[in-house]
């Protein structure tokens, strides 16, 4: 793969089209430059420090607290001055040892590649498509996508839930009106665990794909025209061109993506939370994010849950991460 | 020099933070005791305006120097707002309302001083019982009552008369009333409810089971039990099981929010609903098709002739008992108010609270259709045909067990499941069972 | 490049094309389906809403709804309240995500590599349990119910995704071409500003989107942190048009969240040509 990233694909000219000022291309990424010793001492961490400030106070301090916490004790009553208990690794244990947990890992993992995979699929296809229709027919597939992606899910998530109401949603409406399905008159969407998840798969893969569409295609429009005019004299098929030439060439913009989408679908929880008040059986449709907010007033088993969720999603993505360090190496 | 120039990016940056947090320090409200501001949270839309004014301008008066700010917030973000701010000495207000089912917890952890000396002052053994439990721990009292809504039964007069149904009078005759309009069907809409009983709806459903001497939970020693399984609740769940089967069509996968939807719509003949619900009626034969922000005069004159209307085709009765008579023991809405233990101003908030309860304010409660903390009042409710169904509903109203953990319960939505199972037509005895075991498990 | 893609599709077969640009027009059509039956339900009472007969178009509609969100004193509060929180979190955190960016990939220095993997590894922790101690840091600084608070938080949990995507723009723009002004007579801080940061404004624009997204629409930290009536941003105050009377009028709802995505909307049609680019160049070095 590293042949790929070597590719004029994979370093992109960062140079909107309309900045002429640019003059080489951009050198390989992934090799900083060595500056002089002298700067790369103090420099670097100046610049880190901004950053690390907030993240420090608003995310690392509350991350490493939750951390402590899942080792004691803590609920409402320790909020307001009982001492925490530590427990060791007690809430760890009590967890992992019930097997309804397992449960709501197992179908969250599942949920999690079935979710991504089609979000990945789905944006790849209608990235593909936009490139290759005309300008109007693309504006109109762009805005559409924007306004899913742009509106507050609170809104969307009230009018998934119409859509999909047993009594007057549009859903079955359609399904029992035009299409005379009279037995969908009255169907309920979520109750059945499977048939939840359909539903929930359903908003979820219309909220994410907007995001991979417009990434996929930004990087199908840095493949070098040449190349695929090159190809289709050699008489290479629209569909080679795209599976031999296009895809590879787009390969890291992919990896990046599909890996943002498992992290984003293993702790998806509005959608989730949402459809569940809506109606549908809560304690079989718990997937993690649910599950450990569900915990919330124990904070030191919803601490216990939130590492294990770690250990989960590095699992899943350790074969990213390891190609990513060996990268930088 | 050059490095220089450039880290000092990164300071202009901290810098910028910095500044940043320091000019927001001063547009904090203030939690010093010194400035004497008492802060107020009610829940919700429940007390009116006017109920609010009363309020600020009796404790300005009473106590020269402070201030009443009252603040609302929404219900469905109480918890959470109180989880946080309560352990705050700084942000925590000095008097909250709060949901009489999450009253036990707060009250556990602490949250909340004690206010027994009060409670003979505030009206003793007039103050709504099962409230006062939800706020009493170890026989200390921390939180009181402060309104309470119950639960009645709206009708359509029409499909009552085409069905050839009365007004029951016991949760018999209930059943067969709902059971005859579901097989008759009345109006012709394809998916007509005798009865409108959604799934999840376990707000209505526990009237069964408390009316037949049930429980959702009782203690035993230490710890708590899940009482779904025994026989009373059974009976009681038997028929609740048998009115999803044949009283409804409302989806399983619904809870009792907007129940007057369907109702609207034709699609059934009763629901039970707080007695407010009756502001949401709006059939379409009354509706008189004014704009949502019409304030004009003749706007209130067709609102008013559209609600006469609305009222005249709907009866109201609260769900009756096992003997003739008798109100059954429905779910009581309602909430708790407390004095936040962080609360530096732990006087005022005193004497707030006693304003709360002077007769004057408990009138105004009741004359707003809530019933009040203090049951002696509660005769201001007048005697419409909503504040006497309000009032027999509340008389025998019950609430869910004040228990520590109580919330953790519903917020596991652990009820919910249950009567849903219930309405899919699962084995009684098992689904209790294994209900009754999950409410064990969270609440001990 | 974009001139020579053009030329070349012209040249491929149209009546493929033709209907290549039906199914696109047809999929956007599905795609925003959701979002117009939001906003037709603006334009019905709420008695309309949830009828047995479903209202496709709101042909007999009414303004009444939008009417009463800009009736209502505290739409525009909150108004403000959200675009101070928005506008300050983007600002912070594109600075900040920038000069961390900077600094990771113009330098080599120890601590480098547990950094990188430290930003990647932050956005996998589940965040639905830590509300309860980001509200103690704010409370313990003073910073409950002020704007700046909430936008610590907000710009801590936007930061590191930036970061990554920024890295790569910074990583892209070749070291020569600043070291060539500087020939010219510029300072380094000169050099810079003239000749890297514009070519970065594709990144710092596509991570401007997605700070915007997240600072515009985040709901539950701003629930514990926003409790002052007046400080409530506009999710919270959706929420609370949800609860504004005992029965909720959706009809007014759907008008609220639909004037809410406005900005959003015009926010994304503004920026959405340079976005592309900038996705992609992010995502590529990541």
């Amino acid at each position: 793969m590293s042949a790929t990233r070597s590719t004029p694909a994979a370093v992109v000219p960062p140079a909107p089209p309309r900045a002429p000022a640019v003059g080489p291309p951009a050198a390989p990424p992934g090799r900083p430059r060595q500056r002089s010793p002298r700067r790369a001492r103090l420099g670097p961490y100046l610049l880190l420090v901004p950053a690390l400030v907030p993240v420090a106070i608003g995310l690392g301090y509350p991350l490493v607290r939750q951390f402590v916490l899942s080792f004691q004790e803590y609920g409402m009553a320790q909020q307001f001055g009982r001492p925490a208990e530590w427990v060791g690794l007690r809430n760890y244990t009590e967890l992992l040892s019930d097997p309804y947990v397992w449960g709501v890992i197992a179908r969250s993992v599942a949920f999690c590649l079935v979710n991504a995979a089609l979000t990945m699929g789905v944006g790849i296809a209608l990235a593909v498509l936009m490139s290759r229709v005309g300008r109007v027919a693309r504006m109109t597939l762009q805005v559409g996508l924007l306004l899913a992606w742009g509106t507050p899910v609170l809104a969307t998530m009230t009018v998934w839930q119409w859509l999909f109401d047993s009594q007057y949603g549009v859903v079955n409406w359609l399904l029992a009106e035009p299409l005379g399905m009279t037995g969908m008159r009255q169907h309920s969407w979520i109750i059945e665990p499977a048939s939840f998840y359909l539903v929930a798969t359903v908003i979820v893969v219309w909220m994410s794909v907007p995001f991979v569409v417009f990434t996929v295609y930004a990087g199908l429009l840095q493949v070098p025209e040449e190349c695929m005019e090159a190809a289709q004299l050699d008489g290479a098929t629209a569909w080679q061109r795209l599976r031999y030439l296009a895809l590879p060439m787009v390969a890291p913009v992919l990896l990046v993506v599909a890996l943002l989408q498992v992290i984003w679908d293993l702790r998806v929880f509005t959608q989730i939370y949402v459809l569940q008040r809506a109606g549908a059986p809560t304690r079989e449709t718990h997937l993690l994010g649910t599950f450990i907010y569900s915990l919330s007033k124990e904070f030191s088993m919803a601490g216990a849950m939130a590492t294990i969720m770690l250990v989960i999603t590095l699992a899943l993505t350790a074969f990213y991460i390891r190609r990513m360090l060996r990268e930088e190496a | 020099m050059k490095r220089v120039r450039t880290s000092g990016l990164a300071a202009v940056g901290v810098g910028l933070l910095l500044a940043v947090a320091a000019c927001s320090g001063g547009s904090e409200t203030g939690g010093d005791s010194g400035d004497a501001e008492v802060r107020l949270w009610l829940a919700g839309t429940d007390t009116p305006q006017e109920l609010r004014d009363y309020l600020v301008e009796t404790f300005e008066e009473q106590n020269e120097g402070a201030t009443l700010v009252i603040e609302e917030q929404d219900w469905s973000g109480l918890v959470p707002r109180l989880q946080t701010a309560l352990a705050s000495a700084d942000q925590t207000p000095d008097l909250v309302e709060i949901g009489n089912t999450q009253s036990p917890t707060f009250t556990y952890a602490g949250a909340f001083s004690d206010i027994t000396d009060m409670v003979e002052d505030l009206g003793g053994d007039q103050l709504l019982e099962g409230f006062v439990e939800a706020g009493t721990v170890d026989d200390s009292v921390y939180a009181v009552p402060y309104y309470s809504g119950a639960r009645a039964v709206f009708y359509r007069k029409d499909l009552f008369q085409a069905a050839g149904v009365q007004v029951p009078t016991t949760l018999a005759e209930f059943r067969e009333a709902a059971l005859k309009l579901q097989a008759a069907a009345p109006g012709g809409k394809p998916n007509f409810s005798g009865f409108w009983f959604p799934g999840q709806d376990w707000y209505n459903g526990i009237a069964w089971i408390y009316s037949h001497g049930g429980d959702l939970a009782v203690q035993d020693g230490d710890t708590w039990v899940g009482a779904l399984s025994s026989p009373e609740s059974q009976k009681g769940l038997a028929e609740v099981q048998e009115l999803f089967a044949d009283a409804t069509r409302a989806p399983r996968d619904a809870d009792s929010a907007e129940p007057w939807v369907p109702f609207n719509n034709g699609e059934a003949a009763m629901f039970s609903a707080p007695t407010w619900a009756r502001w949401s009626i709006d059939l379409p034969e009354c509706n008189k098709g004014v704009a949502a922000d019409d304030e004009s005069e003749q706007a209130k004159v067709l609102l008013a002739e559209q609600q006469a209307c609305n009222e005249e085709k709907t009866g109201v009765f609260p769900l009756p008992g096992e003997q003739a008579g008798t109100p059954a023991t429905v779910f009581a809405g309602g909430s708790n108010i407390a004095i936040p233990a962080k609360s530096g101003n732990q006087e005022l908030a005193r004497n707030l609270l006693e304003i709360i309860f002077s007769e004057e304010y408990q009138t105004m409660l009741a004359e707003n259709g809530l019933i009040p903390g203090n049951s002696s009042y509660a005769d201001a409710l007048g005697d419409d045909v909503y504040a006497q169904a309000a009032r027999d509903a509340a008389l025998g109203a019950k609430l869910t067990p004040a228990a520590e953990k109580w919330a953790e319960v519903e917020g596991a939505r652990i009820l919910e499941d249950f009567f849903q199972q219930i309405a899919g037509g699962a084995d009684l005895a098992e689904a209790s069972a294994e209900a009754d075991q999950l409410i064990a498990d969270t609440l001990n | 490049m974009t001139a020579v893609a053009a030329r070349s599709r012209r040249r491929r077969g149209t009546a493929g094309r033709r209907l290549l640009g039906l199914a696109a027009v047809l999929v956007a059509l599905v795609w925003v389906f959701p979002i117009y039956w939001m906003v037709s339900s603006a334009f019905l009472p709420t008695n309309r809403l949830r009828t047995p007969e479903p209202t496709f178009f709101p042909t007999d509609g009414t303004l009444a709804n939008f009417r009463r969100v800009f009736a209502d004193p505290t739409f525009f509060r909150s108004f403000q309240v959200s675009i101070s929180v928005t506008l300050l979190t983007l600002a912070v955190a594109i600075l900040f995500a920038f000069l961390a960016a900077l600094a990771i990939s113009r330098f080599r220095f120890r601590g480098r590599k547990p950094f990188i993997v430290t930003i990647l590894v932050v956005q996998m922790i589940p965040a639905e349990g830590l509300f309860i101690s980001q509200y103690q840091v704010l409370d313990t600084w003073h910073l409950v119910n002020a704007v700046a608070g909430l936008s610590v938080v907000y710009v801590a949990a936007i930061l590191p995704f930036t970061v990554w995507m920024l890295r790569g723009f910074v990583t892209g723009v070749p070291l020569e071409l600043e070291e060539a002004a500087m020939v010219d007579g510029l300072s380094r801080t000169a050099a810079f500003f003239r000749i890297t940061f514009p070519l970065l404004a594709p990144g710092l624009v596509a991570s401007g989107v997605y700070g915007f997204l997240q600072a515009w629409n985040e709901y539950t930290l701003a629930l514990v942190v926003m409790t002052d009536p007046d400080q409530r941003t506009l999710p919270l105050w959706l929420q609370g048009l949800v609860e504004a009377n005992r029965a909720t009028d959706w009809g007014v709802v759907m008008a609220g969240a639909t004037l809410i995505s406005v900005p959003v909307i015009v926010f994304f049609l503004f920026v959405q040509r340079r976005m592309s680019a900038g996705l992609v160049a992010g995502a590529v070095k990541g």
